[in-house]
């Protein structure tokens, strides 16, 4: 046979096509919480994180919070991204003495997801968004609320990038944007 | 090879429709059309398109080391001298490729003939791949096509291997397309979808949204930082646009590989020609100002010649002249300013009264399947039918 045995059949479009990538992702148990006391009310219903759990995953998402949590170089373009008084200065900017003012967005809470394939229950933390609503750092997966359980896709919980040096589908500062496609001769470049 | 008169499928439209094929109808014509399709035999496919383009591909690569080696050349190329580099280090990296498509002058008789090899930005990707393999499937239920028949398009699953082959598991890629042209769209989406069933991340980007970031990485419409990129715009304009400073440093892998702007490129004709002179399956062919070559060659121009633009897409600029007369002159000619190559006049066959180009289809280093277009004028342009073939059983 000469032929394929199956094919693809369907165009999408754009916007379709990216949630399609979504959909394939896999799925874990999730929970948000504001702080390490909610997460262990929630644990003695919860079949799959134990207080233990809560503090572990607290003190990681606190943690990565420091690493990966976007910086501005000013307050109110901190604000601006993560709503009026949800900004506050880089404690790690300070203490090394550079001079220099650094703002990142308050922890607003974390995210505790089990595991897949068992271990130890994976953490994130998430910052305020302007406008209400809850943002991972990368701002990749967001939520409307705190203190809620649900389904979640596992890259929610993939650790952001730090600064310098940015693999792949890391979130980047963006200086411009454009500079491609201005040499097209036809609507349709395709040959 | 012949054309066969059969029964449309009598949902296809709402198919099409459902199916997301959008452009099914295009200028108010009819483009895909499956009135008619063309028939082949099971040996004709083998020994006259598959073999032949697996090997005329090879011959391609053989003529990217020779261009890259040879100065001369390089500069027939039209390529700015500040990307040869690039260029260059791409083919000497070994940038694998992973797809292309070669037009053929075909008439069921003589042997085929390349017109031109789109080894860079080839479209038509989804009507080949998908929708000319729904409608054979659904033709073979349907009995109108006889069980034993068969038709030569691996297209898809080979896209899916070629993927896993070059790719580790689960890498990302992006691919990216000028938005608003969704014939440009359905090309891209069907070669992410083959990405996607090849393990990969597979992202799509309007290439207009392409930012740069502060580090030099080139990043998408989400700003998140592209690492592969499939782009289905030509290597010459993209040497010609703003951001082309960036393209060696943004540490991004492209698809096409920047090789392949040497292979896309018309500029290739002459120099296959003077590799292998003579050889079945291609089409005398020199550059326009080699007045020696011409002359010398004028016994194989009988039939005439064709001056055509070492870039081109869909026909523009193109010219044929037979016996000091100009026969056809493509309406378009936004590619005029671009040095001219001239090749050997192949007239394409009349059947039914239209005149069909093979599309042959190459997937890695391997000719894995084909599609059809024909157009009633002698110039294949952009409102041309893609119609369906089969292999008879």
């Amino acid at each position: 046979m000469k032929r394929s045995r199956a094919v693809s059949l369907g165009i999408l479009g754009a916007a379709a096509f990216g949630l399609a990538a979504c959909q394939t992702e896999e799925q874990t148990d999730a929970a948000a919480f504001s702080d390490e006391q909610s997460c262990v009310a929630a644990a003695a219903q919860s079949g799959w994180f134990t207080r233990e759990d809560c503090a572990a995953t607290f003190a990681e998402a606190k943690a990565v919070h420091e690493e990966t949590a976007p910086r501005y170089e000013s307050q109110a373009l901190c604000e601006e991204e993560h709503g009026a008084g949800a900004c506050g200065g880089d404690p790690a900017a300070a203490s090394g003495g550079g001079g220099g003012s650094i703002f990142m967005p308050l922890l607003a809470g974390y995210l505790i997801g089990q595991a897949l394939g068992g271990g130890r229950a994976m953490a994130q933390p998430v910052v305020p968004k302007a406008g209400g609503g809850f943002a991972t750092p990368t701002g990749g997966t967001q939520l409307s609320r705190l203190n809620s359980t649900g389904k979640m896709g596992t890259t929610a919980f993939a650790k952001g990038p730090t600064t310098a040096g940015q693999p792949p589908m890391s979130r980047a500062a963006v200086a411009s944007r454009g500079g491609f496609g201005g040499s097209a001769a036809t609507r349709s470049v395709g040959s | 090879m012949d054309r066969i008169q059969l029964p449309e499928r009598p949902d296809w439209r709402a198919k099409a429709a459902e199916l997301g094929f959008t452009f099914a109808d295009m200028h108010g014509e009819p483009y895909w059309d499956e009135t008619s399709a063309y028939a082949f035999t099971l040996e004709e496919v083998e020994g006259r398109i598959e073999d032949p383009c697996t090997e005329l591909h090879a011959m391609c690569r053989e003529a990217v080391g020779t261009v890259l080696a040879d100065e001369a050349l390089m500069e027939r190329m039209g390529l700015p001298r500040l990307r040869w580099d690039f260029i260059k280090d791409s083919w000497e990296a070994g940038e694998p490729e992973v797809y292309g498509r070669f037009d053929l002058a075909y008439d069921g008789k003589g042997p085929a003939k390349m017109l031109e090899y789109n080894a860079d930005t080839p479209t038509s990707l989804y009507e080949s791949a998908s929708f000319q393999w729904l409608w054979y499937e659904d033709q073979l239920a349907a009995r109108v096509l006889a069980e034993g028949s068969d038709q030569f398009n691996r297209l898809h699953e080979a896209l899916v291997e070629r993927f896993a082959e070059i790719f580790p598991p689960d890498t990302d890629l992006h691919f990216a397309a000028m938005s608003g042209a969704p014939e440009d769209y359905a090309t891209v989406e069907t070669m992410a979808w083959a990405a996607r069933e090849a393990g990969m991340g597979a992202h799509y980007t309007d290439l207009e949204k392409i930012g740069i970031s502060d580090e030099g990485q080139f990043t998408d419409a989400e700003d998140r930082v592209i690492g592969t990129l499939f782009k289905l715009y030509p290597w010459e304009d993209l040497f010609a646009d703003e951001f082309s400073a960036h393209l060696a440093s943004a540490q991004c892998r492209f698809i096409e590989p920047p090789w392949k702007a040497l292979v896309s490129n018309k500029a290739i004709l002459p120099v296959l020609w003077q590799l292998f002179p003579g050889h079945p399956n291609l089409l005398p062919s020199f550059f326009a100002d080699d007045t020696k070559g011409l002359a010398d060659a004028a016994h194989l121009m009988l039939a005439g010649h064709v001056t055509k633009p070492i870039f081109s897409r869909e026909g523009a600029s193109v010219t044929i002249t037979a016996q000091g007369r100009v026969l056809e002159r493509a309406t378009n000619r936004d590619y005029d300013r671009h040095p001219m190559i001239v090749q050997a006049y192949q007239p394409l066959p009349v059947m039914g009264g239209m005149r069909p180009v093979i599309g042959a289809w190459v997937v890695g280093e391997t000719c894995v399947g084909m599609g059809l277009r024909e157009d009633r004028a002698l110039i294949t342009q952009d409102l041309s039918r893609f119609k369906p073939h089969f292999i008879e059983g």
